[in-house]
């Protein structure tokens, strides 16, 4: 790593213009509840904060550390993960957000963050504590790199791919990713549909209005002249 | 020391002065010292006790700055005093203004001994022309005026210097009462009739007698109206604002109708051209498709005045693609509630994931919403404009009614309570 820094320098030319590369990345949170409230804490589940590479492939070949922020009431809330895979275990009764930072190796590249809401209880079930099975609350997002540092694009480029596809993930995103913009898609036709006939109606009643504001200048010219 | 020094007004010395220090052998002291008066100097002007504030001890030059406005710190007083007192006498004098030659005295420089009484300029005597009996008779005569009360109006003119209130107030009773106005028109006709004959090529002076009376009245009126009327003129004039700005307001309504209608056409249009587009592609006329196709993009960049303007993510850097699908703060409160409300009701994720086609359709997606909402909006008022014409022209012509075209009837609701209306309108009629 040190010798690639060198060779390309701490500003080695700048960023590579009309370059843009785009990695998927999912981020989210598992929990499971222990079953019962634990005696000394009062900790109730235990959770585990991830941010994952959307494909199959290694992350840590441009991500050089992760930040999580957790809660105020945590021993040392600010921790950094430095290693793939970048994810953090922890015991806890409530739900906060959670800041997420994710820092690249080359220093030049702004960190980006995140914000996810820890999530421990199902809100449709009444009772969070019959749920036996473990919850998962992940996000798809996409990281964008626009005009990147030399470094960037050859660490970017020289990911390490471990197998074809997708890798494996709880959600199934494809599927989600279609069914949205189909959704999208059919609204906008909704959408685009009513306002045509706004648009019609809308120009009906200005005609309208003119029409009635005629009638009534001729009415109180005409009843003005007979008075 | 010093402060003799500075009452003398004399230069530091340059030798270093006998201190009490000097004098006891404080070698400390006396080490210091030269120091000390070389750093600060006080500016002149300045007084010593202000110097001191500002001073410190531990030789640090205070924080003044040089300027070149001259001498010192302070400005510069006026020298008062300098030369010699000239001589004033008790004279006596006259005024010659005065017919009587009664001698009064006042102090007077012995310089200016023998000229006359310096106010005597601003004694001034107004011209007032003459006239003989026969003159009179011969050009003077009007109706309405006698030659004594003529007589007697030149004689009070001369007397109070055509200061016709005093006149007015001294005119004689034994005449017919006369107005100012009166006493005027009467005094610059015989000025311009005599200057007339007698071919003096004096100013004409040209008393318009009805306008000056149509002047006062009206000051007279102004000034004689009652706490009442002049609050009600106050809550007119108010009135009459309220009336333009509500009509600026219309105005200003009509042209954003048409601006949105605008918008709904170029949208519309522009889904016409990708539809036809996609056509063409398919039928495979080259030409006709890069037309339509140029038209399309130049519409599009026209397309959305309304709408929602998604900042261009331009930057060079790392960014998410969830930032892409935020919606500007400039939206406003309301917009934003209603486009959320809007994606529930359509049962859309307001949070999908997002990929490069699913942010630019949910963002095109959501500048519709707020081009309906708008134009739902415009609707309304429309719709309240078109239901407040007709019952004014009901109430104009009893009996009779405007139509409104049914597709604009919002819905049946509104129709209830319109019909409802309507028929209580028809009661009191």
């Amino acid at each position: 790593m040190a010798s690639l820094s060198n060779e390309f320098g701490p500003d080695s030319g700048g960023r590579t213009k009309g370059v843009t590369i785009v990695k998927p990345i999912v981020f989210g949170n598992v929990a499971r509840f222990f079953g019962k409230k634990r005696e000394e804490d009062g900790h109730t589940h235990q959770w585990t904060v991830y941010v994952k590479p959307y494909l199959n492939e290694d992350m840590s070949g441009y991500v050089k550390k992760v930040h999580f922020k957790l809660h105020e009431s945590y021993n040392n809330p600010n921790r950094i993960v430095t290693k793939a895979p970048f994810e953090l275990t922890e015991t806890g009764w409530g739900e906060f957000e959670i800041a997420i930072k994710i820092y690249f190796h080359d220093p030049n590249e702004r960190h980006v963050t995140m914000y996810h809401i820890l999530k421990l209880f199902h809100h449709t079930t009444t009772d969070v504590r019959v749920t036996k099975h473990h919850l998962v609350s992940e996000f798809y997002d996409e990281i964008i790199f626009h005009d990147p540092t030399a470094l960037m694009v050859h660490l970017l480029n020289a990911t390490k791919v471990f197998g074809p596809g997708i890798g494996k993930h709880e959600t199934n995103f494809e599927e989600k990713k279609e069914k949205s913009l189909k959704a999208i898609m059919d609204a906008k036709e909704k959408i685009r549909k009513e306002v045509t006939e706004y648009k019609e109606k809308l120009t009906l009643a200005k005609e309208t209005i003119a029409k009635f504001k005629e009638k009534i200048a001729q009415q109180s010219k005409s009843g003005a002249g007979s008075i | 020391m010093a402060d003799v020094r500075d009452i003398l007004d004399l230069e530091t010395p340059a030798a270093p002065e006998v201190t009490k220090e000097a004098i006891l052998g404080s070698d400390k002291r006396a080490r210091k010292r030269p120091e000390n008066t070389r750093t600060s100097k006080r500016p002149e002007g300045m007084n010593r006790e202000v110097y001191a504030l500002i001073r410190q001890d531990n030789n640090v030059v205070p924080p003044l700055y040089p300027t070149d406005t001259g001498k010192g710190y302070s400005k510069i007083k006026a020298k008062l005093g300098m030369k010699r007192v000239r001589a004033w006498e008790w004279t006596p004098f006259t005024n010659p203004a005065r017919t009587d030659g009664a001698i009064f005295h006042h102090w007077r420089r012995v310089v200016d001994a023998g000229k006359e009484y310096p106010f005597a300029v601003f004694n001034k005597k107004v011209p007032i022309p003459t006239y003989t009996h026969t003159e009179y008779v011969q050009h003077l005569v009007t109706s309405g005026w006698t030659e004594a009360e003529t007589d007697h109006l030149f004689d009070l003119c001369k007397r109070f210097d055509l200061r016709f209130i005093i006149i007015h107030d001294r005119w004689d009773k034994k005449f017919t009462a006369r107005s100012v106005e009166d006493l005027k028109n009467r005094y610059y006709q015989v000025c311009a009739s005599l200057n007339k004959v007698k071919n003096q090529h004096e100013k004409i002076y040209h008393y318009d007698y009805e306008h000056e009376k149509k002047r006062k009245e009206q000051l007279k009126k102004l000034f004689e109206r009652t706490q009442k009327q002049v609050e009600e003129e106050q809550t007119l004039l108010i009135e009459l604002r309220k009336i333009e700005q509500r009509k600026k307001e219309r105005d200003r309504k009509t042209q954003d109708l048409q601006k949105l209608i605008t918008a709904a056409d170029n949208q519309t249009e522009t889904k016409k051209n990708d539809r036809k587009s996609s056509k063409k592609t398919n039928t495979t006329s080259r030409q006709k498709v890069s037309r339509s196709d140029s038209t399309n993009t130049g519409k599009l960049h026209v397309a959305e005045p309304t709408g929602i303007k998604f900042p261009d993510v331009k930057n060079s850097g790392v960014s998410l693609r969830s930032q892409r699908i935020k919606l500007p703060s400039s939206l406003g409160q309301k917009k934003m509630k209603g486009i959320e409300q809007t994606l529930v009701e359509l049962n859309i994720d307001s949070n999908p994931p997002p990929t490069e086609q699913i942010c630019q359709q949910f963002n095109e997606l959501r500048s519709d919403i707020v081009l309906h909402y708008e134009l739902k909006q415009a609707l309304n008022t429309c719709n309240f404009e078109l239901q407040s014409l007709r019952h004014q022209y009901e109430a104009m012509l009893p009996g009779q009614t405007l139509t409104i075209p049914p597709s604009l009837l919002p819905d049946q609701s509104v129709n209830k309570t319109d019909a409802a209306g309507s028929t209580t309108g028809a009661t009191n009629a």
